[in-house]
């Protein structure tokens, strides 16, 4: 089964779209903050990261900072708002599949995820 | 159906027209649907003009089931938005408003599957698919006119009857179509906000290019209109903290205009006379003490500018009675001219003139406690010389 790494502090969000991609034969795991998705990914080698980019302590692109100073290449797609302009430049420069803007579409995002699954 | 939380609803939809912030009126239904309607839980997806979708705006109740809010957006092509704007699905809620997922699963299995039939069926399919993602058993739609503003969204009835009876989704769909007047009232009004801050901006912007043509034409009081509003608006505030003076409504908004245009009379005045650098003539002295009612002038057809033209037009009268142009005495003086008077002079005393070098600061602050109660009033004077002393 493959594996995707939710990254989002918030727990709606968190829960929400664990329950979405379970139902589509994902192996979910979550991450409430920065640290613990950096833990999860050394541990779990997830095939997939869906990183928020607005969270509290260390923002998504600190994370991914970390992820690719760490040589990690997991794939990521980010989840970000629509006025993170530069955030999306910087996300690119680090190598990120994709990115989506908040509000999502969630057929849209169902799409991405299942593609970069294979 | 219990009659007292209908009688709520109808109170809170009654109040609704009076709300005209949308969030809170949404906040309000969504909270009162899940305590008295004993769902577990409840969102409302939002149309957004700007974004052209349709947005999960806000859901409340039982965490674990709560959508979040602001996280998804549905297009107009998405299912769930389809069946309640293509007018293909129109006939199969001509009886009733809204949508139960029991009825859709009924629908769908009377639907065939070709042509028409076989797209209707795929879109009852999808639109079942998404109920059951977000754990909702029934959408209320609510219109203005034609068009889909809102959509509720309702989760199982916590009290074991998962389903609604017709007459409570009979009674939700009344509440939404008053929750999408509510909505097209508050955004009338947001546009209409929008309208006056542009008409202000126009306003401010308009004022500013006037200012600047005194600049231009006097080239050494240039960046003296922005220091004077400066300094105005610092002691107007510094005032308006201290209560001492009652101040006239919109205070600060008046000192603003009225220090850009103080010396917007200046623009009848000969730019030989302004910019001379020699002494000036007893006469050409008399031209410029007549740019406070030249000032006046050109503001007196404009009735919003009635406060900030006793700000140009009285600029240059003394406390002592001794200025001009009618020599006000006192308190007789409009405070907005006082204010302005006190910032004119100070700026003009610590520039470079071409005949003199600029004052320091602590000989200007001097000069002006000296003159406290005598060119300037007093209380003005005071908060002013505090607050430079304090900088």
């Amino acid at each position: 089964m493959p594996k995707l790494l939710i990254v989002d502090d918030e727990q709606d969000v968190r829960e929400f779209a664990k329950n979405f991609f379970v139902k589509r034969n994902i192996d979910v795991r979550t991450a409430s903050d920065g640290d613990e998705a950096l833990k999860l990914v050394e541990e779990d080698k997830p095939d997939l990261m869906l990183l928020d980019v607005r969270m509290g302590e260390m923002t998504g692109v600190e994370v991914l900072r970390e992820l690719r100073k760490r040589q990690c290449d997991v794939k990521v797609v980010m989840v970000t708002g629509v006025e993170d302009q530069e955030v999306i430049d910087e996300a690119k420069s680090l190598g990120v599949v994709n990115y989506v803007h908040k509000p999502l579409a969630l057929d849209e995002l169902e799409q991405i995820v299942l593609k970069e699954l294979g | 159906m219990q009659l007292d939380y209908k009688k709520e609803l109808e109170n809170a939809s009654r109040s609704m027209i009076l709300v005209h912030d949308p969030a809170t009126l949404i906040k309000l239904i969504i909270r009162l649907i899940v305590r008295k309607v004993k769902a577990d839980h409840a969102g409302v997806i939002l149309y957004d003009p700007e974004k052209d979708a349709y947005v999960l705006t806000l859901s409340g109740g039982k965490a674990g089931l709560k959508i979040p809010s602001g996280f998804a957006k549905f297009g107009r092509g998405n299912s769930l938005i389809k069946i309640f704007t293509d007018k293909k699905f129109k006939p199969f809620f001509q009886k009733k408003n809204t949508l139960a997922v029991d009825d859709l699963n009924k629908m769908f299995w009377q639907q065939g599957v070709i042509g028409d039939k076989k797209e209707i069926k795929e879109t009852f399919h999808d639109v079942s698919c998404q109920m059951s993602m977000f754990n909702v058993v029934a959408c209320v739609p609510a219109y203005f006119r034609d068009n889909l503003l809102a959509l509720l969204l309702l989760g199982q009835k916590d009290t074991g009857s998962s389903s609604y009876e017709e007459d409570e989704l009979g009674f939700l769909s009344a509440l939404a179509s008053d929750v999408a007047m509510a909505i097209q009232n508050a955004n009338l009004i947001n546009d209409l906000k929008k309208e006056v801050d542009r008409n202000k901006a126009l306003f401010i912007n308009t004022v500013l290019s006037l200012a600047s043509t005194i600049e231009a034409k006097d080239k050494y009081t240039r960046g003296h209109t922005e220091r004077v509003t400066k300094y105005a608006l610092s002691i107007a505030k510094e005032l308006s903290k201290t209560k001492i003076i009652d101040l006239p409504k919109d205070f600060m908004e008046n000192i603003y205009i009225s220090g850009l245009l103080h010396d917007i009379g200046k623009i009848g005045v000969p730019e030989s006379v302004l910019c001379k650098e020699t002494k000036l003539t007893d006469e050409e002295f008399l031209q410029i003490k007549e740019h406070p009612l030249r000032g006046a002038e050109i503001l007196k057809n404009l009735p919003e500018f009635e406060q900030c033209l006793e700000g140009v037009k009285y600029h240059h009268e003394r406390y002592d009675g001794r200025g001009y142009p009618e020599g006000l005495k006192g308190e007789d003086i409009p405070i907005i001219a006082a204010v302005v008077a006190v910032a004119d002079t100070y700026d003009a005393m610590t520039s470079d003139r071409t005949y003199r070098k600029a004052l320091p600061k602590e000989v200007a602050i001097e000069e002006i406690r000296k003159n406290s109660g005598i060119q300037f009033n007093p209380i003005v004077a005071n908060v002013f010389v505090q607050m430079l002393e304090a900088e």
